[in-house]
């Protein structure tokens, strides 16, 4: 049985784990997010681990210079930890040379999208990232 | 951006030189493009930073960072967002078309290519406006 409505309403969306440590940021995503996905903040790359330890999202979005700790650590831990290798990852940065989006996918983002960036965009770039890592699981199964 | 002949810049992407030969060659057939070529995806980004091409032609299967992430590195960033981008690949498999798509290309056309399709989807692609490609990534994100 389901405990409340909200908790029906829940089934079947996307769960994400949004790492920043700027609160106004982390707030207004929320909101904007929260409309179409689950969402769980975390403000720091320390938190998000212990996060990721008992709980594993859809999809995790974090910014790259978090604090004094650095979202590419985060990208790297996640893709040496077999339980968490294949977690679709966005990073979602103000870093925004050739350098900075080079470093990215080399450690190991499946997706980098530079701020500003409307809700309403970052959406669309979730749903699209989760299809398509659909579309890859179903062929790693043929 | 157009280059000082007033020709159209077309960046060819693609880890094969034969094939990159093949690409230029078909491409310049038209006798409206100028093309600049970039062998990996770190290469063709830099690439695009540098020379604002009109258009771009990208190879999925690339050392350092694939054909879909690119797309994605592009799409993700404003001042990229909306150059035309086509996928050219030996990947011919319904999956992997949709998930070029996905990725943001606005075409998807598979290995071997024939020079007239690739020029007439140039052309198409080249014509796409902001809106058109915001109104694709919205219906290909809803549907399911």
């Amino acid at each position: 049985m389901f405990k409340s409505i909200c908790e029906l309403l829940a089934l079947g969306r996307l769960q994400i784990l949004f790492v920043e440590n700027d609160l106004n940021i982390r707030e207004r995503m929320q909101r904007a997010l929260g409309q179409g996905f689950l969402v769980e903040c975390v403000a720091s790359i320390t938190e998000a681990k212990s996060y990721l330890d008992t709980s594993v999202p859809d999809i995790l979005i974090s910014e790259v210079v978090v604090g004094p700790e650095n979202g590419l650590d985060l990208c790297r831990y996640i893709r040496s930890v077999p339980a968490l290798r294949s977690l679709p990852i966005i990073l979602l940065t103000s870093l925004a040379t050739l350098q900075d989006k080079v470093a990215g996918f080399r450690a190991g983002t499946d997706d980098y999208v530079v701020k500003p960036c409307e809700a309403y965009h970052l959406m669309a770039r979730i749903r699209l990232l989760s299809r398509i890592k659909r579309l890859e699981r179903h062929v790693a199964m043929i | 951006m157009s280059s000082k002949s007033g020709m159209k810049k077309v960046l060819v992407i693609d880890d094969n030189p034969t094939i990159v030969e093949l690409i230029k060659y078909a491409v310049k057939l038209q006798g409206m493009y100028q093309v600049i070529v970039a062998y990996d995806g770190e290469q063709g980004l830099q690439r695009v930073l540098t020379e604002q091409p009109d258009c771009v032609i990208i190879d999925v299967k690339m050392p350092k960072m694939d054909g879909n992430q690119l797309v994605r590195c592009l799409r993700g960033d404003a001042a990229t967002a909306n150059i035309p981008l086509i996928i050219l690949s030996a990947m011919t498999r319904e999956e992997d078309q949709l998930t070029g798509l996905l990725s943001g290309a606005d075409e998807y056309l598979t290995k071997p290519f024939k020079p007239a399709a690739l020029n007439d989807t140039i052309e198409r692609v080249l014509r796409l406006t902001p809106d058109d490609r915001q109104r694709r990534t919205d219906d290909l994100s809803q549907r399911d």
